[in-house]
């Protein structure tokens, strides 16, 4: 089944913004899915539909099957959300605070203590534990709004800029934890950002979207079919480095086989391979406003 | 664990976070040590110091002939104990109902906690039942210790002052069993109608304010005499107000969606 089903999903606002215009992709689980685009695009409305705190205006969406707009308390059940205005009390420690919402999520007493003392270790607020949250920096925060979406052991993680305010390392243990987390236990991650070289780093599938439209999906490969119809090498032979266009990786040893045929040293061949930022930009309007 | 047990933490803590707000509790404390400790000492002191004050003295005489006690003293005292204090006393409810419902619903909306609860595996239903569910019994908490603190207050004085006590009447039931539940209710119930435009806290709390004006209408009937309540129409008004407390519970229960919260 599915982890995640988005069909032909708008969202209008009352006041006529559209915000989601004809959505359809899909998610499997274990699979890492960013899905990006600039602030206001609809990644976060995206979001709040596939929880059943919007509704949609068109299509519908599923969540292992569930309907978010009928069944939203079951998709909350196997669901983990983290959202910049999903936000925890202030008043409370940080461990209260997880206790707290494993109550909420039906996690027992000593279960939910336990729950919410491993997490803490896990993203390293052990020492914070007793603070409270207003004394939390917004790295630490966000760490523990991660932990809450994980008491429960959610099938599938709805995540919307996790790793906004994070400094380097911590952003980079966020990451992987993500990724350990799709391919140990096969939970799927609806990851929401417009931190490109971020999202190269640990999801498998994209989606990009711009004023609620999806321009494009797949793998990084299909999208770089997408954008670019060829690619470029660069190959350096002594004192000069050259840059020659090729249609894929293949035509490669043909090109060094001919310079080395014709007496030339090579000393070093690199693909030149268009990242994520850079397939986006030709993808977007944005990109092309650039190439002119 | 069942859906029972997940509502209960979610009124647990909100009644720890209601009472561990200094502010908002001073606020809940404020009202009731005025209206149920300050108030009747000074009426108690005032019968006391100046029996034959003349105004007290009109007062009393407008009273059917029934209630009219042996001494002067008694009659006033139980005039103010029974017919005007429980009319006081009715904004205490309604004061500390719309300070905890608006703290429970337009604060938690207001620092962006209110998000994160509506995605626990709860409906919204369940959500709004219990929040209104732990205002409703802090609102009563305060009520029914602020009837205590009146009572001993009240009697000790009355026994240093007078040497006798008086207990207080039979008003006091319809009071606190029905009137004072029911007005807490129904200012729970416009906070959290209010609480969908309300961007703050102290925005959604001018609603109560409109409650606040019947009950010192009622007020001033009691202390001119123009109209005294006696138990059976303090009964009446009160399942009135049980009544309109239910209908506009659940009209509010059914407008309550998450859009209309988070917009």
């Amino acid at each position: 089944m599915e982890a995640v089903v988005l069909d032909n999903l708008s969202k209008t606002y009352p006041g006529g913004k559209r915000a989601v215009q004809s959505v359809s992709l899909s998610l499997a689980p274990g699979e890492v899915f960013g899905f990006l685009g600039p602030n206001g695009a609809g990644k976060t409305s995206t979001v709040k539909m596939l929880n059943g705190i919007l509704k949609p205006t068109e299509g519908g969406c599923r969540v292992f099957g569930y309907d978010p707009v009928k069944e939203p308390e079951k998709v909350h059940m196997i669901s983990g959300i983290v959202t910049e205005h999903a936000r925890m009390y202030d008043a409370m420690s940080g461990q209260d605070n997880l206790i707290f919402y494993a109550e909420v999520f039906g996690i027992s007493g000593e279960e939910g203590k336990r729950r919410a003392r491993e997490l803490l270790e896990q993203m390293e607020l052990t020492e914070a534990a007793e603070r409270k949250l207003s004394a939390y920096s917004t790295g630490m925060r966000q760490r523990l709004s991660l932990a809450r979406a994980l008491l429960h052991h959610p099938r599938v993680l709805f995540l919307d800029e996790p790793t906004s305010g994070l400094d380097p390392e911590s952003a980079q243990n966020v990451n992987r934890m993500i990724r350990s987390l799709a391919e140990k236990e096969g939970i799927a991650v609806f990851l929401c950002t417009h931190q490109l070289r971020y999202a190269q780093e640990i999801c498998t599938r994209y989606g990009l979207i711009e004023e609620g439209r999806l321009l494009a999906e797949g793998t990084l490969e299909e999208l770089r079919g997408k954008a670019f119809t060829e690619s470029s090498v660069r190959i350096r032979t002594g004192q000069e480095t050259m840059r020659l266009s090729i249609r894929s990786e293949k035509d490669i040893p043909g090109i060094v086989k001919q310079m080395v045929e014709s007496g030339k040293d090579v000393y070093a061949v690199e693909e030149e391979v268009p990242t994520l930022e850079e397939i986006y930009f030709a993808l977007t309007e944005g990109g092309k406003k650039q190439d002119e | 664990m069942n859906d029972r047990k997940k509502m209960a933490a979610i009124i647990r803590k909100d009644l720890r976070m209601l009472s561990a707000n200094r502010r908002l509790f001073a606020a809940l404390l404020c009202v009731p040590v005025i209206l149920a400790v300050l108030l009747p000492s000074i009426f108690v002191g005032t019968i006391y110091a100046v029996p034959d004050d003349p105004d007290i003295y009109k007062l009393v005489e407008m009273l059917p002939e029934a209630m009219q006690a042996e001494s002067l003293e008694r009659t006033a005292l139980q005039l103010i104990m029974n017919y005007v204090f429980p009319a006081f006393f009715l904004m205490i409810p309604i004061m500390a109902s719309s300070v905890t419902a608006a703290s429970s619903f337009v604060g938690e909306k207001e620092k962006s906690t209110l998000e994160t609860l509506l995605y626990c595996p709860l409906s919204v239903r369940q959500i709004f039942q219990a929040k209104v569910l732990a205002s409703f019994l802090l609102s009563m908490a305060v009520s029914l210790g602020s009837f205590l603190l009146m009572a001993v207050v009240l009697e000790g004085e009355l026994f240093i002052l007078m040497g006798w006590i008086m207990l207080p009447g039979a008003n006091w039931i319809a009071v606190l069993l029905l009137l004072s539940p029911a007005v807490s209710l129904i200012a729970v119930t416009v906070i959290v109608r209010g609480s969908a435009k309300a961007q703050s806290v102290e925005e959604s709390q001018q609603g109560a304010v409109f409650l606040i004006m019947p009950v010192l209408l009622l007020v001033v009937g009691q202390f001119t005499g123009v109209l005294l309540l006696d138990i059976r129409i303090m009964l009446g008004i009160g399942l009135v107000c049980a009544l309109l407390a239910w209908v506009l519970i659940r009209k509010a229960a059914e407008k309550f969606n998450c859009e209309m919260l988070l917009m």
